[in-house]
């Protein structure tokens, strides 16, 4: 009993916003976060400031701007020095779709210390949330002198009522190096790197703005859109926050030489009813189905 | 009289983005004032070159997050005209639809915002609940309460099933009556008429001079929506009144954004109502020649240009744009002049300004 009457007479956590260029969608997100009582702040015990000085929690949006970069950085000298600092989106982290212009100077952890990301473009209004309490309870830590915990619950959380288009899922099995996908990710989210045996497809969800147009294009269903939203992390987990997978070589049946076998699903999509004939080209490489389709070619 | 010049930036506006004035005063009057750009300059002319013709779909959509389907489906629009594609029916219903979701939400997003600046925050929150019918409209059907995803070169990338199409139904009905009060309570609430009555007025003249478009436009008596004016995708099929005031002052603006988000419903019933069957896209990968091409699309906040030139290959040779921002914000030096420092939040908020876009 009471605990709660302190409870309820303790201070509200102030909340500080800084846009430092964005595209306004998180902004507006957060601004939804102040308004919507289904999604308010209030329930975490919090309230938006527009004074720095009082900055509890600071939250960061866009992808900091040349010109951004002189009021960001006074009006982050002007918080207390004890306040938390959020990334909102994955612009602060690795500049979106933004990055590589030569008008865009972040990641913002070149200038000043990030504790906690939320990947998103824009992240839910859930997730919002999520990365804010998930701020509170390091800034509770911090005050009672103790290391913060990550946070409790590890993935899951498919996406509640709606099929929100969220992190992106891989699975190699089906994956045939195509790359398509890394030619329409927009924000260079993924990688191909040759590795022992293999390729190695990386994705990294704090470049990912989910945009699901890799999945749109590959043409086996490799890549997939989840509803699984909660990908708030401490930034000092920013680089682990992968999909990975590895295709693995198979030698050619022809010639030896290691390639990446057409999946199956590859073959339901060009041939619509493949044959045991068509079936026995997915081991070959490019050169010895030549020769076996057409005969060798003639100079 | 004391002449001062104060800068004024996000902070002090209720801005949602770092626009920052500098405002000459006479007294506690506005004398003059420059907008002071280029925070949220990205260098997007150099990165869609950068991009080729699919990432830049993605990438066009965070252009700006208010009016994010206007960007890839006006982008979209003008690769298909480089390369002499017709999209599907369907398509454009869909194309339409997306649009509309979008005009409503951003509408209503700009006149909670002008609640917020005036104090009225019962109301701010009012709208934003409504507002919110659409934000859970947009995650059910395309994924993200902002960003839709939903293009493609060569048509679209959603499609509406039956329960989808029922489930928007639901949501249109849902927004009726509210928009039919907002509408209401704008135009006739006696603390409302306060605030925004006679207040930031453009004359029709000055708004033919600075070439504003959209609903500052169409407040100020000017006759002018590009559905109308040059229907692009469905619209030519689809009914509805362009929508008009004539006193050009900050409840006109509200007032034209009230009657088009009821519109936008109705839109929205029609193109569902009328849906043609077929495929969603042409050709996945298109051959996209050498040409140029100029497309224009009504965004939320009025004509937006696209001028994309290409050489055949996947990039881009050039892409530029004219939003509707940047005419509509040099209106704001006539709108300001005279009026008290107080209304600044107000008036600047009234154009619905979007810095993002003019930045780029
Ligand atoms: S993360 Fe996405 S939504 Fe957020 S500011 Fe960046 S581009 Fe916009
Ligand atoms: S969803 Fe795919 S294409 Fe889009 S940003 Fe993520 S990895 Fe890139």
């Amino acid at each position: 009993m009471h605990m709660q009457v302190e409870e309820t007479t303790v201070e509200p956590v102030r909340l500080f916003r800084i846009n430092t260029g964005s595209c306004n969608g998180c902004d507006v997100e957060l601004a939804v976060t102040s308004a919507v009582t289904e999604f308010d702040v209030e329930q975490l015990g919090c309230r938006y400031t527009e004074d720095a000085t009082e900055a509890d929690v600071l939250l960061i949006t866009g992808p900091l701007t040349v010109k951004a970069r002189d009021e960001v950085l006074r009006l982050y000298a002007e918080t207390p020095r004890d306040r938390i600092t959020v990334a909102v989106g994955v612009c602060p982290v690795s500049g979106g779709v933004f990055r590589d212009s030569y008008a865009v100077d972040g990641p913002i952890e070149r200038y000043l210390p990030v504790d906690v990301n939320v990947p998103g473009c824009p992240p839910r209004p859930q997730a919002l949330l999520a990365g804010i309490g998930e701020a509170l309870q390091i800034r509770q830590a911090r005050r009672a002198g103790v290391e913060p915990v990550g946070r409790a619950d590890g993935k899951g959380q498919e996406g509640d009522n709606f099929p929100a288009r969220c992190r992106l899922s891989f699975d190699a099995s089906v994956c045939v190096d195509c790359r398509m996908c890394r030619h329409v990710c927009a924000a260079g989210a993924i990688r191909f790197q040759e590795v022992e045996g293999g390729v190695r497809l990386t994705l990294w969800h704090n470049s990912c703005v989910f945009c699901g147009l890799c999945s749109h294009y590959c043409p086996t269903g490799a890549l997939s859109v989840t509803g699984d939203w909660r990908l708030d992390h401490p930034a000092a987990d920013a680089f682990a926050q992968v999909e990975r997978g590895d295709i693995p070589y198979a030698p050619c049946s022809g010639c030896g030489e290691p390639i990446v076998p057409a999946a199956p699903q590859l073959l339901h999509t060009a041939f619509r009813r493949p044959t045991p004939e068509i079936d026995k080209l997915t081991a070959l490489c490019p050169a010895c189905r030549q020769v076996m389709s057409i005969g060798a070619p003639g100079r | 009289m004391t002449t001062k010049i104060i800068e004024l930036g996000p902070h002090q506006l209720a801005l949602e983005e770092p626009m920052y004035f500098r405002v000459q005063l006479e007294g506690d009057r506005v004398a003059d004032l420059d907008v002071l750009p280029g925070q949220v300059h990205r260098g997007m002319e150099h990165l869609v070159m950068r991009r080729n013709l699919y990432q830049n779909i993605t990438l066009l959509e965070r252009l700006c997050s208010l009016c994010s389907n206007s960007h890839p489906s006006t982008f979209c629009a003008a690769v298909e005209e480089v390369a002499g594609i017709a999209i599907p029916p369907r398509a454009e219903y869909l194309r339409a639809v997306a649009d509309e979701i979008k005009r409503i939400a951003s509408h209503l997003f700009c006149c909670a915002v002008q609640a917020n600046a005036i104090g009225e925050i019962p109301l701010f929150r009012r709208v934003m609940e409504v507002r919110e019918i659409m934000q859970r409209a947009k995650e059910a059907i395309y994924g993200n309460r902002m960003d839709l995803a939903a293009n493609v070169i060569g048509g679209v990338r959603y499609d509406l099933p039956p329960e989808a199409i029922a489930y928007l139904y639901q949501a249109m009905e849902d927004m009726k009556k509210p928009l039919d009060e907002l509408y209401l309570q704008f135009a006739n609430n006696p603390a409302l008429m306060a605030r925004m009555a006679w207040v930031g007025v453009l004359p029709s003249e000055a708004a033919v001079e600075c070439a504003v478009v959209g609903p500052v436009a169409r407040a100020c008596g000017i006759d002018y929506d590009v559905r109308k004016k040059s229907p692009y995708g469905a619209y030519d099929r689809l009914d509805f009144e362009v929508a008009m005031q004539t006193a050009g002052d900050v409840r006109a603006r509200n007032l034209v954004r009230l009657a088009e988000a009821r519109q936008s419903v109705s839109l929205i019933e029609q193109c569902l109502a009328q849906l043609p069957a077929g495929p969603l896209c042409v050709d996945t990968l298109p051959e996209i020649p050498a040409g140029e091409a100029i497309a224009k699309s009504e965004a939320p906040r009025g004509e937006l240009m696209y001028y994309l030139r290409t050489d055949g290959s996947d990039f881009p040779v050039r892409l530029k744009w004219r939003v509707p921002s940047y005419m509509n914000w040099d209106a704001l030096k006539v709108m300001l002049k005279g009026e008290p420092v107080a209304n600044i939040p107000l008036i600047v908020n009234s154009i619905d300004p979007c810095i993002a876009c003019t930045d780029r």
